[in-house]
């Protein structure tokens, strides 16, 4: 069997067992969802009530929304492995370091996709911002911005698992590292929204792909470190 | 020795560069005297991001040389960056606050930029100090380096792209000494700040690397100790040598 | 309890005198924290030999089985298995060990036969589902393979885990106080496998408190205190004494700058 096949297996049963997992017991997508939406009723008490401010608001209320309930989401998947120090374990086996981050990232990415498409159908409702004629590139917009959470809070979520302080450590270190995805994310999303009238969505699309390349390559390259010792 | 010349260099550099930016350069037409504080800003920005590309090196250098000298220099990095980078926004603030009106604005992101880098390296020291084991520590830290330096760029880029889309006022613009057509006085002047500055980041990551590579030093006596005593008491423990069936193995070096 | 089949690398065969020692050390030492765990072993155990290693809380057993097994670096002085240095070679001696410590690394909300599952799928078992179901009645679990293990016994969750080192063809098993925990029916498939690995030549290396229940199996012991051997007796194991308290330890080695690790290319 090649490499790739062969990672690429390891990588979905990696993906398997933590999907498996989290619908047996953890209900980490149940509890994650409830946070998002309890963090948009507070988004709109605290900036309502006028309907057109929270109507311009709501591509970054949808963000950040996605964004804090990504750190909890991501984070609850590497739990999963101090079920009696089961990330010891996976780290002994003989498979690539590559192939442990892509199943874990994998996981997160289904997650994360799920989360943002009800936090959009939810910001949609509460906000009444018509997100179906826009559906298309908003859906690209989601996946993209999943696909970058996942990949930097896979990563920051392995660099804290095994910390003391790991419930602050991983928002303070993941947080700063998604500005730009944010940034990139809510202004696609102000375009698509919008019809996208200066042709800008493009642009800012490329700016998303271009950092779920990088943040996917180095979290690759360098989580293996964080389960050396 | 040849540190105490390198700080005292920098320092003259400093006077030097500072009394020109203050009494020698003229005021800027529209922004009067604060925009003296531009000859600062560039040059202090500029050794932060200059502190986060050594710390993410130097990172780099102890994964592949595993030597705990690079994580010192990582640390000295991170360290001098971080004062650095809070100058940069403090300076920033400064000129703010006269041109301005207020401390703080979005309209220009580039404060919000270097906030974010101040961030990331708040992250990182905090990140440093949860792990007790040395190996280990400059692991992680390596890696967590690596990884906000990629990000640096895609920050920048990103922000710059925001910043193209909206119109920001020429007037309060801080650019007006990057413009090309300016008089040589300017740029000659923010020349040699930056190189003032420069030098003074260079003598304070050699001082604050000198002092963890003595650390370093302390902490590896104090374990070859450690393991001298372990194997001191076994001796006494002992009255004679144990008994051992089959030949030893070569202790080999 | 029924013939367990082990099942055994190529490499683990071939006369004991052409192999070369499952575990050789020099000189290991492993501070945490300032303190040292182990200062200084110098040991060889020989393959397909079961060895005890014994001594009090604290003596270093479980710092040594753990540094053997790629759990842990090495602060000073160098380990190999099956000739492969630890820390150089880490891929191709994760291939050839098995460990049993006292976490069990089984996820809660698995059901047994998952948890094998993946763990087959991991290290790459030929064969993975007849394997699993071999090994869940190898180890007296057949009965409870969809319960989940969050629900297990600790003495269960041990057997599972004893189980999970038959998916894979190590050369060199280390089980650290495998009693522990353990009823009677758990203790019988402790020596169920001593035996069996014992006769497929599988080195084995357990700590333990007391060797009473392991007097059979074993070959060899070594009495460890104070993180030093102090005595070995047996066949197939040896020990310089420590080195005196003015020498300096040797470095460890340092991995590989290429962290990516070449994956399971030996097929059993």
């Amino acid at each position: 069997m090649s490499a790739v096949r062969r990672d690429a297996r390891i990588a979905v049963a990696i993906a398997r067992k933590d999907a498996l997992a989290e619908l047996r017991g953890r209900q980490a997508i149940v509890s994650t969802l409830f946070f998002s939406a309890v963090v948009l009723l507070l988004f709109g008490f605290s900036l309502g009530p006028d309907a057109a401010r929270l109507a311009a608001a709501a591509p970054g209320l949808l963000w950040l929304a996605i964004v804090f309930s990504g750190v909890l989401a991501v984070g609850r998947l590497h739990l999963l492995e101090t079920d009696d120090d089961a990330l010891d374990q996976l780290a002994r086996y003989p498979v690539s370091r590559r192939a442990i981050y892509a199943g874990k990232a994998l996981a997160g990415f289904g997650v994360m996709l799920v989360i943002g498409l009800l936090v959009l159908a939810a910001v949609g409702i509460l906000f009444a911002v018509d997100v179906l004629a826009a559906a298309p590139a908003l859906l690209v917009t989601i996946v993209l911005g999943a696909i970058g959470v996942a990949a930097v809070g896979t990563f920051y979520a392995g660099v804290t698992v095994r910390l003391r302080a790991r419930e602050v450590m991983l928002p303070l270190l993941m947080l700063p590292v998604l500005a730009p995805l944010l940034l990139g994310a809510v202004k696609a999303t102000v375009a698509a929204l919008a019809g996208d009238p200066f042709g800008e969505l493009g642009a800012w699309l490329q700016l998303i792909v271009a950092f779920d390349l990088v943040m996917l390559v180095a979290g690759a390259a360098t989580y293996g470190y964080l389960l050396e010792d | 020795m040849r540190t105490r010349i390198l700080g005292i260099v920098a320092l003259v550099a400093v006077v030097a560069a500072t009394y020109t930016a203050l009494f020698v350069v003229p005021a800027d037409l529209n922004q009067g005297d604060a925009q003296r504080i531009f000859y600062i800003h560039p040059a202090a920005a500029w050794v932060s991001y200059l502190s986060f590309g050594v710390t993410a090196a130097a990172g780099i250098g102890w994964l592949i040389k595993r030597d705990l000298r690079f994580d010192a220099v990582a640390l000295a990095g991170a360290e001098i960056g971080v004062v650095f980078t809070a100058f940069t926004i403090w300076a920033g603030m400064m000129w703010a606050r006269p041109v301005w009106g207020v401390f703080w604005q979005w309209e220009d992101p580039r404060l919000a930029t270097t906030a974010l880098l101040l961030a990331l390296y708040a992250g990182y020291l905090l990140f440093r100090r949860l792990t007790d084991d040395p190996e280990r520590r400059a692991t992680r830290a390596a890696v967590v380096g690596i990884v906000a330096v990629l990000d640096i760029p895609i920050i920048h880029f990103s922000v710059e792209w925001w910043r193209g889309l909206h119109q920001t006022p020429t007037i309060g613009s801080p650019d007006r000494i990057m413009d090309p057509a300016a008089p040589g006085i300017f740029v000659a002047t923010l020349l040699g700040m930056m190189a003032a500055f420069t030098l003074t980041w260079l003598y304070l990551i050699v001082r604050r690397y000198q002092l963890a590579r003595a650390e370093l030093a302390r902490e590896e006596r104090v374990r070859l100790a450690r393991i001298a005593s372990a194997r001191s008491a076994f001796e006494r423990a002992q009255p004679t040598q144990p008994a051992q069936p089959g030949q030893p193995t070569e202790a080999a070096r | 309890m029924p013939q367990t089949t082990i099942y055994v690398s190529p490499r683990s065969l071939g006369a004991p005198d052409t192999r070369p020692p499952a575990v050789e050390t020099d000189d290991l030492a492993r501070l945490f924290a300032g303190v040292p765990a182990l200062a200084g072993v110098s040991l060889r155990i020989d393959g397909g030999r079961t060895v005890a290693l014994l001594g009090p809380n604290g003596a270093g057993k479980t710092t040594l089985l753990r540094l053997v097994a790629t759990a842990i670096k090495p602060s000073y002085g160098r380990a190999r298995v099956d000739g492969l240095d630890v820390v150089r070679d880490v891929e191709a001696v994760r291939e050839r060990v098995a460990y049993l410590s006292h976490a069990t690394g089984l996820y809660d909300d698995l059901t047994a036969r998952e948890n094998l599952r993946f763990a087959a799928t991991m290290l790459g078992t030929p064969d993975a589902h007849e394997r699993v179901e071999r090994a869940l009645a190898d180890v007296g679990l057949g009965e409870r393979a969809n319960d989940r293990v969050g629900g297990f016994s600790a003495g269960m969750r041990k057997r599972l885990a004893l189980g999970r080192i038959l998916l894979g063809a190590p050369s060199l098993v280390l089980l650290d106080e495998p009693y522990a925990a353990l009823d009677a029916e758990g203790m019988g498939v402790v020596d169920a496998l001593l035996a069996a690995w014992h006769g497929a030549g599988v080195a084995v290396v357990v700590a333990a408190h007391a060797t009473d229940r392991l007097e059979p199996f074993l070959d060899g012991r070594v009495m460890l205190e104070r993180g030093l051997v102090m005595a070995v007796e047996g066949e197939g194991v040896a020990a310089s004494p420590p080195a005196p308290p003015a020498s300096q330890p040797a470095p460890a080695a340092k991995p590989a700058p290429a962290a990516q690790p070449a994956h399971a290319e030996v097929r059993r």
